[in-house]
């Protein structure tokens, strides 16, 4: 323990009320990869201020006549270039940190001071903005690290809405329906595919695919309302409700309208949300949700409905929408390949509640397909139920009776 | 007559206490005194014997819900503890050092009861620290061909708990009736 803390920067905060102080050991620890720890004011090899604290400038005083020899990073929102300080910009990323330690380390052992990187400044530095590109890590994490930031996650209520657990009755409003299958009918039924190209839903994931490979944040221009794409927090915003997405979601876009989708990359800090924080949405919520109101009970055409399907692992379900039956569905689907029907015959359920769970999880790329021919000629083994089901079952209804 | 029990274990603050007081519906029992030395810097209460709090059903038959003291690394009370147990809990601080070594250390301990039943795993504290993703836990899982569910999870958001439950259940029979 002694010897492994050893190798870590030492370092001391001040300016901090007990939350921040705490935010800022576990932003270390975490996304600072533990490349500092927090020690007491006589063992620190660096002090950490928060600078937008009212006295701070006592405490940067004090500091540099005590410990003159320390390296000191200040923290604040806005820029700030005092002799013998370097500058990380609030809130908070954990690369500039990281830079920022560094300096600090390389200047203690006596090094020369590198070549910044991200927002972390030496003094006397020319001015430079900070690149969107250099921001790697996510913006919840930066959240917690600043109360202004903390009350802007907190208003993304979207985001952080605790799941849905959607029962029959409920789903099939929330779902919506499609005109002209009978899903009753065993021939229909199978011909009854959506083609995410054609809709809403192929062109955000073509969209999230190019802003994670380019590391930049990208509006997806559709004619439609602003949709906005955050790859390094894992984010998206959209400047239109539920409801209208659901609507939208559904319609078929043509080729070649006029109304063609086209990407272009947005600057951060010029983005104006408005008070809209509350369009904020994890990526994966979104568009698992995308994908029910664009299958609305259909399955992709890119699954061959003969062939078995399998789940690479359990869907995030406290964080996505849970559609009837999800639980038993990925429960099986994780346990061996089955088909569609297999499912829904083992299950005794819709065969709509299956293509749509198999929708939403293809969408986040959980859902393999068997190309093995014995898994195609195997029959999955009957879904018996277990000797204590009847107690299982109950813990179940208790729980869902809630 | 056997009593059905559900076990939660983990580290230290992992949420053991809490999870259990979301979904008990007595006042669970705890045995949390203030934290001295070693997790004092942490938090200001730790749980010193055993969590347990009791789910009742509709029938008047009682789950009951113990969580392991998080401080005592391994004990002989755990393998007491599980005999008979319905399915494990486990629950993972995604603030510490390395959750990952907390991971393997509570699978390997609890192994055998795992073979047995099945596992269901919560991760908790994901607002103050979004890395490890939830996905990365099961790319590690991957290498012991484990694919337990996975959830992101507020120990004190009752609906998080339910669902990390429900898909234990789920996991031990594919076959539940829902309704
Ligand atoms: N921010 C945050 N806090 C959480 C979360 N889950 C639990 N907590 C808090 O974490 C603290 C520790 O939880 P406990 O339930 O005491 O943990 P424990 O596993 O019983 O800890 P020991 O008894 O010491 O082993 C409590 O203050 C909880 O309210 C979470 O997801 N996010
Ligand atoms: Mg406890």
């Amino acid at each position: 323990m002694k010897s492994k803390d050893k190798k870590l920067i030492q370092v001391a905060l001040y300016g901090m009320d007990e939350r921040t102080y705490k935010t800022m050991e576990m932003f270390l620890k975490g996304p600072c990869k533990g490349i500092a720890v927090v020690v007491d004011e006589q063992n620190a090899e660096i002090d950490l201020i928060d600078a937008d604290y009212i006295k701070a400038r006592d405490v940067l005083d004090e500091r540099q006549s005590q410990t003159p020899e320390r390296p000191i990073i200040l923290l604040s929102l806005q820029e700030l270039s005092l002799s013998g300080t370097i500058y990380v910009k609030k809130p908070v990323q954990s690369p500039d940190l990281i830079t920022a330690l560094k300096q600090g380390n390389e200047i203690l052992h006596g090094g020369k001071v590198k070549k910044r990187a991200g927002s972390a400044k030496q003094d006397a530095e020319p001015k430079v903005e900070p690149k969107l590109e250099d921001k790697t890590e996510s913006t919840v994490e930066e959240g917690e690290a600043d109360k202004k930031e903390l009350y802007k996650e907190q208003q993304k209520t979207r985001k952080h809405r605790t799941a849905r657990d959607l029962t029959e009755v409920g789903f099939s409003s929330y779902m919506g329906h499609v005109d002209g299958v009978d899903f009753s009918d065993p021939e229909q039924v199978l011909l009854a595919s959506y083609n995410p190209k054609n809709h809403f839903l192929g062109y955000v994931k073509t969209a999230i695919k190019v802003a994670k490979e380019k590391s930049r944040i990208l509006q997806l221009n559709s004619g439609w309302k602003s949709l906005v794409i955050f790859p390094h927090s894992n984010e998206i915003w959209l400047d239109a409700g539920d409801k209208q997405l659901r609507i939208y979601a559904g319609l078929e876009i043509k080729k070649n309208s006029k109304n063609s989708m086209s990407l272009s990359p947005i600057d951060q800090d010029a983005f104006n949300f408005g008070e809209k924080m509350e369009n904020f949405d994890d990526i994966d919520a979104f568009i698992w949700k995308l994908a029910i109101w664009t299958s609305k009970g259909q399955y992709p055409v890119s699954i061959d409905i003969n062939r078995p399907v399998y789940l690479k692992q359990w869907p995030n379900f406290t964080r996505l929408v849970v559609t009837p039956h999800a639980m038993r569905i990925a429960a099986l689907l994780i346990d061996g390949p089955r088909t569609a029907m297999n499912l829904a015959d083992a299950l005794n359920i819709k065969p709509q509640y299956v293509f749509v769970f198999i929708s939403a999880a293809k969408t986040l790329g959980l859902l393999g397909q068997a190309k093995r021919n014995a898994d195609i000629l195997t029959v999955p083994p009957e879904v018996k139920p277990s000797k204590s089901k009847g107690i299982l079952s109950r813990i179940l209804g208790r729980l869902r009776g809630e | 007559m056997s009593q059905y029990k559900i076990i939660f274990t983990g580290p230290v603050g992992a949420g053991k206490t809490t999870a259990i007081q979301s979904i008990s519906d007595v006042e669970p029992i705890k045995t949390d005194a203030a934290a001295s030395d070693m997790t004092k810097k942490r938090k200001s209460a730790t749980t010193v014997a055993m969590d347990y709090g009791i789910m009742k059903l509709e029938d008047g038959e009682k789950i009951h819900l113990y969580g392991t003291p998080g401080q005592e690394r391994f004990d002989f009370m755990w393998d007491i503890l599980t005999v008979g147990g319905l399915g494990l809990i486990l629950l993972l601080d995604n603030t510490r050092a390395d959750p990952f070594q907390d991971m393997q250390f509570f699978l390997d301990s609890f192994a055998g009861f795992i073979t047995e039943t099945s596992v269901a795993i919560g991760v908790t504290q994901m607002d103050l620290s979004s890395k490890p993703s939830i996905d990365d836990y099961h790319k590690q899982l991957q290498k012991s061909d484990m694919k337990p569910a996975v959830f992101a999870v507020d120990a004190r958001e009752q609906k998080d708990i339910s669902l990390l439950v429900q898909a234990l259940l789920f996991t031990l029979d594919p076959g539940l009736e829902d309704e």
